[in-house]
């Protein structure tokens, strides 16, 4: 029974903590400019592949692991976002990548798996969930402890009085946006290290990242962690029981949590309300 | 537009598409596209209902459609249903699925309206997709065309007279649809789009107008897939995914959010744009995101709303650029102040 049980937790874990990253991106983009960004699984994938090429190009996975980050939100701000977008931008990579997956293996140092005495589990995973925590610790730490973070979460307040104040909101909304892109790119990166790679990977990490938001209630960090959390929890133990619902299940969440919370587990105006 | 030029307008779009069975092989273009179009335009108009006049982001109108498309294909498969009591079928089938998630969807407003509708839709899909047996599960499910059954015969449709069934029923859902928003409950959902707010105080209970809207978007949606499906011979699971209702709103945006013909002007670009550029190449989705792109930037307020605003040029500016020119009209009843 353990044997069976305490991998699938883990996975849960680690598959939670993407969709809490994923979700906090959308989160964080939703807030200020209240749209929803359609391209934002396109933006994981665009990182995904970015660091692929780099990788093959004989660059370290390190490297790799911040800059295709970095590049996708240069070109996510260049581009802005809408669906239209999305739609060909899943096309640009088919034509540039090819519309097979790719392989795209961790770096050999952390490719084996490490004991824990009644399992072994993948390095990798366990570094994954490392870094994610890492970039969550580090944004709520940017949010809450910095002149720009303080600005940030008035700004999702009232926009114009931070505007009449003097901020320069086309720079906040800029780098609000960076950040959101930054945080689906790093998601992508590691993910491509361990779903794969293809034209829909982000796409499909998406959905999960929406729900996420919903049950975390949308304007919480916080909430989109506990959400992520839930939900590959979810996920990964209805794949060992059920595993015809396993897509499904999320949903059926969703739907309990908003009949006992309508506005989600956090749900609040704000950041962090 | 005085009542006058609208009729003259209607009646040349009309004889236009009762013509365009001789005029489409002028242009190479198949007359089963020319129905898609119309049949598209209904679904788009569902969305136009919740989204343009509304103000709710409806981006999850495809689960509704797919409902229709596999409820028609499904009473054709297992219950030898004929042409009508199949259409009645899948919306039926529809209409039941917004009686479900209109509870969830009622009372939230936004974004958050928005990707509960997507999150929601995404449930049917996965339904849909999962069940192999009853609906062929990722490769769809293939039909044969049913008869139309009348009380002496069975008549056989082929595209043509599918092509005027779908006429038909393209200018019934546009009579419906424009006896709707021009109701004094039509004016309501626009009101509510707004300022709501102001509706509450007034006495209306807001969230009564958004339940008849979702149900009547539902059931709209509905008669789209369940014609679809017999247009086509074939439901599929992607009928029912977020990306299908993107398609729709981007249609609605792209012909006019809140008026009553964009749905077809966007109809008719996103499907005959489709068609023309996947036969040139398989890269069609990036021309035709490429499109979407070009035409909002192009017409910021739609084909339909950018021309309108070119004749009538409204100096009133209104809370939606997508609909300023229906608002200015709207507005110079309902809403007196900012």
């Amino acid at each position: 029974m353990i044997h069976d049980l305490a991998p699938q937790i883990f996975n849960g874990l680690v598959l939670g903590a993407f969709y809490a990253i994923v979700g906090i991106g959308l989160s964080l983009i939703m807030n200020l400019t209240g749209t929803i960004n359609m391209a934002h699984g396109s933006f994981m994938t665009l990182a995904g592949y970015l660091a692929f090429t780099m990788v093959s190009r004989g660059t370290s996975f390190w490297f790799a692991l911040i800059a295709a980050p970095l590049i996708a939100v240069v070109v996510g701000i260049l581009v802005e976002r809408t669906f239209g977008l999305s739609l060909m931008a899943e096309e640009v990579y088919r034509l540039v990548w090819g519309a097979n997956g790719v392989p795209f293996s961790p770096p050999p140092g952390l490719a084996s798996a490490v004991s824990l005495g009644f399992m072994s589990f993948p390095k990798f995973r366990i570094f994954i969930v490392a870094v994610l925590v890492v970039a969550i610790v580090a944004l709520a730490l940017f949010l809450t402890r910095t002149r720009f973070g303080l600005r940030l979460r008035a700004a999702v307040q009232d926009t114009e009085m931070i505007a009449a104040l003097g901020t320069n909101t086309q720079l906040l909304y800029a780098v609000n946006f960076g950040l959101g892109i930054f945080l689906a790119g790093i998601a992508g990166v590691l993910a491509a290290g361990m779903l794969g790679l293809s034209p829909t990977s982000g796409n499909a990490l998406l959905m999960p990242a929406f729900v996420t938001v919903i049950i975390g209630g949308m304007g919480s960090l916080f909430g989109s962690i506990v959400g992520g959390l839930l939900i590959g929890m979810t996920i990964s133990l209805t794949t060992l029981w059920i595993p015809a619902a396993s897509e499904v299940s999320m949903y059926v969440l969703m739907a309990l949590v908003l009949m006992i919370r309508p506005r989600g587990l956090f749900g609040e105006e704000g950041i962090f309300g | 537009m005085k009542a006058r030029t609208e009729l003259l307008a209607a009646a040349a779009v009309v004889a236009f598409f009762a013509a365009a069975p001789y005029l489409a092989p002028l242009v190479h273009l198949d007359i089963s596209i020319v129905s898609e179009v119309l049949v598209t335009a209904i679904a788009v108009m569902s969305v136009n209902l919740l989204l343009g006049y509304t103000g709710l982001p409806a981006f999850g109108n495809a689960a509704y459609f797919g409902l229709g498309a596999y409820g028609a294909a499904l009473s054709v498969q297992y219950l030898g249903f004929h042409f009508i009591e199949a259409i009645l079928a899948g919306t039926v089938l529809a209409f039941v699925g917004g009686l479900i998630l209109a509870p969830f969807l009622l009372r939230r407003r936004g974004i958050y309206f928005g990707l509960l509708s997507i999150a929601f839709g995404q449930v049917f899909y996965f339904i849909a997709y999962r069940d192999t047996d009853l609906t062929g599960g990722e490769d769809g499910m293939t039909i044969t065309r049913p008869y139309f059954g009348l009380p002496s015969a069975h008549v056989a449709i082929h595209e043509l007279s599918f092509y005027y069934i779908a006429l038909v029923a393209f200018i019934l859902a546009l009579l419906a649809f424009r006896s709707v928003v021009r109701s004094p409950f039509g004016r309501t959902l626009v009101a509510i789009r707004q300022n709501e707010a102001r509706v509450r105080f007034l006495g209306l209970n807001s969230d009564r107008f958004i339940f008849v809207a979702l149900l009547i978007s539902a059931t709209m949606a509905g008669v789209s897939g369940a014609l679809f499906a017999l247009l086509i011979n074939f439901a599929y699971p992607l009928e029912l995914d977020w990306h299908q209702s993107g398609y729709f709103v981007l249609s609605m945006i792209l012909g006019g959010a809140g008026t009553i013909w964009g749905s077809l002007a966007g109809a008719f670009i996103y499907v005959v744009g489709k068609d023309i550029i996947s036969t040139i190449t398989p890269l069609w989705q990036i021309f035709l995101g490429a499109l979407f792109v070009a035409c909002v930037l192009g017409f910021p307020r739609g084909l339909l709303g950018s021309l309108a605003a070119l004749f009538t040029r409204s100096t009133t500016r209104s809370d939606t650029d997508a609909n300023a020119a229906f608002d200015a009209h709207a507005s110079a009843e309902i809403n007196v102040g900012p």
